[in-house]
């Protein structure tokens, strides 16, 4: 791992107490924004004022110890990077929908579940991987955005039951917006990391101006106390399989964020990052597993890591994982405090649907980019088309898809989770044939290497395979062919790629290749060309992510494998 | 012609001899790499520089020739590092659990203030 020139305090780092509370502050700012997502849970289930800031002060609770899980570094838990926590839109439409079908209860049982859903995928990582490719994973969140925006106008309009607009939420929520986006686009540097904060300041002045802030009602009964521990009794678990298609999506939309956020984090804290680190991910989404249990214990709501988050921790030059722990303590103070709870408690509807409007501009365009990164051809094209094809048309045709089978109703009802599940089977049946096979006869005494560098550079290239990944299969074969020296028959070299997989196989007349587990020692190295040989066999094994050494008579095998 | 072939050049930056390397480091070319360095170590250079900036890949053959001559500019009283290990090249390293075996420096300058 190098350390890159612009980084202030590095991962492993614990700066000043000064500097350690100032970033923990400015973490804080920004992941608060997150609580509109349980307010907004509050807002529909129609909690009391103090029911509501239980649920800010046990939610703010829930971003400090998701936070820590996230960040610590340990075997099984944790990615071992900072990593702050936040409530996420992706499970705003799958928590709704629990609750209109169960109540509060549903949404707590069901955000625990997602969290089992997250502890049981994180070892399987590396193999979903085809299951949910980036720009299925791009879709899904593509998909977010566009329910988030709809909710956003919704509450930003004042958009009830008899489809009225009301003029004093349209100028709220058109002062805030603006606000957010102005400073968004035109400032630099605080205004506008904080755009959002601020447009938020600015929405609760406006919505005091048109006499829309009903402040004093929600500070009622707290004002009398400085410290409160948050209460739990309106906290009650129940679990419906109808629910489990919405959440799994969810965790799964959830996992991949997860992964790109750390893999950023990773990139953060080493100039030569090549690869995610896949020990650190799986660390991750276990936390990430295991801090939604918290939540929904204490009665929260779905939590994720936080791109925002990570993004400043890249733009002030501090990464250090000590700031992850201060966050954690920095929020569990502010759960005692019902001031601090009562300050987002009382967001209007009309601020809260500009913040959810502008978060969408965000989440919608980075699920693009997510979708374009990578080259469309036909298949894609089919794929992503017709998958957010299916995921408009359940929203303007619900009430028709009422009538599938109860069965499929969780599918059907819920465009996320029918785009997502479009997605997936098309992308498994498309990729029918999309494995491609190349071979090159190395004949005895011109055991060319430079042939091979130029037939896996040439077809990489053809098959747009990662430079990497290719850099890697061709020290591979080099290293292996320098050890076979020139076999009586020559080298066969079968190379077959598909999005996820490169297999090398080198075919050989002789005896099976040598692959040891142990390092050998630099002086056994230094010693003879067997030592040589023990060094070769140990890179080779290091260097693919599967070997495989195999006789059948005269003929030997050594297949290796990269992920890609 | 093969572009990745192994170049040796050699320079001094001060009392620093530094020996930049380019292309790719195997079993063709690295006992040539080998003789280049335990002639220099042998005219009574004492410190060396080796820029590994432009290398492409390298095989255990360059990781052996590398620990011969750190052993032979030992036996000479001589300062020996690499620099510029990037990517690839950095990783096979790593892999070989050969990053703590040699004394690496970052860039070529820090090498060579480092070695003056």
């Amino acid at each position: 791992m190098t350390r890159p020139p612009n980084l202030i305090y590095a991962v492993d780092e614990v700066p000043p107490v000064a500097i350690l509370i100032g970033s923990a502050i400015q973490h804080v700012a920004v992941m608060a924004i997150t609580l509109i997502f349980p307010l907004i849970l509050a807002r529909e289930a129609n909690l009391s004022g103090m029911q509501t800031l239980d649920l800010v002060s046990l939610s703010m609770l829930g971003l400090g110890i998701a936070t820590v899980c996230l960040s610590i570094r340990s075997p099984y838990i944790g990615s071992g990077y900072l990593s702050p926590a936040a409530y996420t839109a992706i499970y705003l439409g799958p928590s709704l929908f629990a609750l209109r079908r169960g109540g509060l209860d549903l949404v707590f049982g069901m955000t625990i579940t997602a969290g089992f859903i997250q502890l049981c995928i994180a070892p399987l990582l590396k193999r979903l991987r085809a299951l949910l490719p980036s720009e299925i994973a791009g879709l899904v969140i593509a998909i977010l955005g566009l329910a988030l925006a709809s909710l956003g106008v919704s509450y930003g309009l004042g958009i009830d039951n008899g489809q009225s607009i009301k003029p004093d939420y349209v100028i709220v929520a058109g002062v805030s917006l603006a606000t957010m986006s102005i400073l968004n686009i035109w400032t630099k540097g605080y205004g506008k990391m904080f755009c959002v904060l601020i447009g938020i300041m600015v929405g609760y002045v406006a919505s005091f101006a048109v006499g829309i802030l009903d402040f004093p009602a929600i500070l009622a009964g707290t004002s009398a106390q400085l410290f409160r521990v948050p209460h739990l009794e309106h906290i009650g678990w129940s679990f419906d399989p109808y629910l489990l298609a919405p959440f799994v999506v969810a965790a799964l939309a959830a996992t991949v964020r997860v992964m790109g956020d750390i893999s950023n984090a990773q990139r953060l804290n080493d100039a030569d990052w090549i690869r995610p680190n896949f020990t650190s991910l799986a660390g991750a989404v276990s936390a990430n597993g295991i801090a939604m249990i918290f939540c929904g214990l204490i009665g929260g709501f779905g939590i994720n890591s936080y791109s925002s988050s990570i993004g400043l921790s890249g733009a002030t030059g501090v990464t250090s994982r000590s700031v992850g722990y201060a966050i954690g303590a920095g929020f569990a103070i502010l759960a005692l405090i019902p001031a601090a709870a009562a300050v987002f408690a009382a967001m209007p509807l009309p601020v809260m649907g500009a913040a959810l409007f502008f978060t969408a501009a965000f989440v919608l365009t980075s699920g693009l980019q997510m979708i374009t990164a990578r080259m469309l051809d036909a298949r894609k094209n089919i794929v992503i088309g017709f998958s957010f094809g299916m995921a408009v048309v359940a929203d303007i045709y619900h009430n028709a898809f009422t009538a599938v089978p109860f069965v499929f109703q969780p599918i059907f009802g819920n465009s996320l989770v029918l785009g997502t599940v479009c997605a997936v089977l098309l992308n498994l049946i498309t990729r029918i044939g999309v494995r491609q096979s190349v071979s090159i006869k190395l004949t005895p005494g011109a055991i060319n290497r430079e042939a091979v560098e130029q037939f896996l550079s040439d077809n990489g290239a053809r098959w747009a395979a990662r430079r990497d990944v290719i850099n890697r299969a061709t020290f591979g074969v080099v290293q292996l062919l320098e050890v076979l020296g020139d076999p009586p028959k020559g080298v066969e070299v079968d190379a077959s790629f598909d999005e996820f997989n490169l297999d090398v196989r080198v075919r050989y007349a002789g005896a099976p290749l040598l692959i040891p587990e142990k390092k050998p020692a630099p002086r056994e190295i230094m010693a003879s060309k067997d030592g040589e040989r023990l060094l070769a066999g140990y890179l080779l094994r290091q260097s693919a992510d599967r070997i495989l050494s195999r006789q059948n008579g005269d003929a030997a095998e050594v297949t290796l494998h990269y992920d890609h | 012609m093969n572009t990745n072939a192994l170049t040796i050049g050699h320079s001094h930056e001060g009392g620093v001899c530094v020996v930049t390397l380019s292309g790719r480091i195997d079993s063709t070319n690295a006992n040539d790499l080998m003789s280049r360095l335990n002639a220099l170590i042998s005219s009574g250079e004492k410190s060396i520089v080796v820029d590994f900036g432009a290398v492409l890949y390298l095989t255990s053959a360059a990781f052996r020739a590398l620990l011969v001559a750190t052993d032979e500019a030992e036996r000479n009283a001589a300062k020996f590092v690499l620099c510029s290990l990037g990517g690839h090249v950095r990783e096979l390293f790593e892999m070989g659990g050969l990053l703590e075996v040699f004394t690496i420096h970052p860039s070529r300058a820090e090498a060579v203030a480092r070695l003056a």
